[in-house]
């Protein structure tokens, strides 16, 4: 069922309206590659969804086009039901300007595998920076806002350091309050993990377990399938730009149905 | 016995002209063209560099020509043109008189640095990790915002280095703007020994002056980089490193 709203775009409405991500057959090519190969993913509104598979199989790729810092090829994203980076008249795709894009990335938190910290920032510096120049907050309240995401986090001492003077478990948790000031509908982590020392692991997986008792939708990719099995609503098995199997974790971990499943768990277990 | 060389050099002559009114004319034309040039070349040559690796065809087109054509001609001829060439086809009285040598020497190093200063700035730009573009992104930043509040500022740290050498380039070039009648140091010096015949002497004045010039500036540069260098690192550079560093040499530390 397909509704017009009122800036004369469309969007799909009815069943999916408790659907905060959906993937429709999205495609995606770098040249003569073919990342990814008709991907389809759904995600509910507050469900948290761990998305593992070998290296180059399109997961990076993927939350890259969820927030539309690459432009996909074929296929339709939605978020919260609204289709991202294109709107539909009379039929016809167009490309939203980029200002349009921006706002929507605005609602949508990412969190990088290398942090990619602002490094001229302290910590209090890089968490108000988007609240001040993107949401337009008043430098007062955005300061008041970045000093309780940043103590949720618990680095509420260190908001005057610089990210060279923190560890990299912090600098990610600075990170994550950084996407979280924006109030993000969607959280999307890329191997938060992954580039951590094992001890510092823990503490920001912790933070996430937070996050997601709280209700965010998260989509998740790593490698920490204690995570996993604690943490997440469904997972889903990628590989070669393909999403080959869906389900609840105690699925993936006990009754894996897809061959790919089975041996890649094998192999990281 | 003959002596085969007999060095003359009026020592006392260079005390004399060391603080002679011309000369200091001269310092202070060639230090206020330079860092007037240096700050309108560095705006331009940032807004030009911001167009260079835009997405827009034509920004970026413009901004390549232009980087193109200014570096590939001598200053010498940009500074006849805008003096001479360009009266010459106005032909209007007030243009010409509005071009005096001031004038005219700043607004053709304004240019001229304004294309070294885009290649330098542009180098730093993309210096920078694409990590940090799809941060400031993701948080909803337009690429504009993005380039003000992210890149460029650290950027422009990188850039510190090569604009200093710039600088202390510039300082030097100024000399050649005598072909349009500026009365820079160099000049200065040439018009008190076509009277007094002390070539020697008033070049040595100079020289010295120059010296001072460019020293001062390097270590202007240096403090800038141990200051922005106390953000990167968490210990502060210790005054000897720093002169050293001034002068050109002394150990990373």
């Amino acid at each position: 069922m397909v509704a017009l709203s009122n800036d004369g775009g469309s969007h799909k409405v009815g069943n999916s309206s408790s659907l905060m991500l959906d993937v429709q057959d999205v495609h995606k090519r770098f040249g003569p590659l073919e990342v990814l190969r008709g991907v389809n993913l759904q995600v509910k509104r507050g469900e948290v969804l761990v998305l593992i598979g070998p290296s180059g199989s399109g997961k990076s790729t993927l939350l890259r086009c969820i927030n539309h810092l690459e432009k996909i090829d074929a296929g339709h994203i939605y978020i919260d039901g609204q289709l991202l980076g294109y709107r539909e008249v009379n039929g016809r795709l167009i490309e939203e300007p980029e200002a349009r894009v921006a706002r929507v990335r605005a609602t949508i938190g990412i969190v990088f595998q290398r942090f990619n910290l602002f490094p001229h920032l302290t910590a209090l510096g890089n968490v108000i920076e988007a609240p001040i120049h993107v949401r337009g907050l008043p430098r007062q309240r955005a300061v008041e806002e970045g000093v309780r995401v940043l103590e949720k986090v618990g680095l509420g001492e260190k908001l005057n350091v610089y990210p060279s003077q923190l560890s990299g478990g912090q600098q990610q948790r600075v990170a994550i309050a950084r996407a979280l000031a924006m109030q993000p509908k969607l959280m999307l982590f890329d191997e938060p993990t992954s580039a951590l020392d094992p001890e510092l692991v823990g503490e920001v997986l912790e933070v996430m377990r937070e996050l997601a008792g709280e209700g965010m939708t998260m989509v998740v990719v790593s490698h920490e399938m204690g995570f996993a099995r604690e943490v997440a609503d469904r997972m889903a098995l990628m590989d070669g730009g393909q999403i080959l199997e869906e389900g609840p974790p105690l699925q993936f971990f006990e009754a894996a149905q897809h061959e790919r499943t089975r041996t890649f768990l094998s192999k990281i277990l | 016995m003959d002596v085969f060389l007999a060095i003359r050099f009026d020592g006392g002559a260079v005390t004399e002209f060391f603080f002679n009114h011309v000369i200091l004319r001269g310092v202070r034309n060639t230090l206020e063209v330079t860092i007037l040039a240096m700050l309108l070349g560095t705006v331009l040559g940032i807004i030009l560099a911001v167009m260079r690796v835009s997405h827009s065809r034509p920004l970026a087109g413009f901004s390549a020509f232009y980087v193109w054509f200014i570096r590939g001609t001598p200053v010498l001829i940009q500074l006849l043109v805008v003096y001479n060439g360009l009266p010459q086809m106005v032909g209007s009285d007030e243009f010409t008189h509005f071009l005096t040598p001031f004038r005219s020497a700043l607004i053709t190093f304004s240019l001229n640095e304004a294309a070294y200063m885009a290649e330098i700035v542009r180098a730093g730009i993309q210096a920078i990790e694409p990590g940090q573009m799809d941060a400031a992104k993701s948080l909803g930043m337009t690429n504009l915002q993005a380039m003000r509040r992210v890149i460029l500022p650290q950027a422009l740290r990188v850039v510190i280095p090569p604009t200093g050498n710039e600088f202390i380039a510039m300082l030097k070039n100024t000399s050649v703007a005598f072909v349009i009648a500026f009365v820079e140091l160099t000049t200065a010096a040439r018009l008190i020994y076509a009277v007094n015949f002390k070539v020697m002497e008033l070049l040595v004045v100079a020289s010295i002056w120059y010296l001072i010039m460019t020293t001062a500036f390097s270590v202007l540069q240096a403090e800038m980089e141990a200051r922005l260098a106390i953000v990167e690192r968490e210990r502060a550079i210790p005054l000897t490193s720093r002169v050293l560093r001034a002068l050109g040499g002394g150990r990373e530390r």
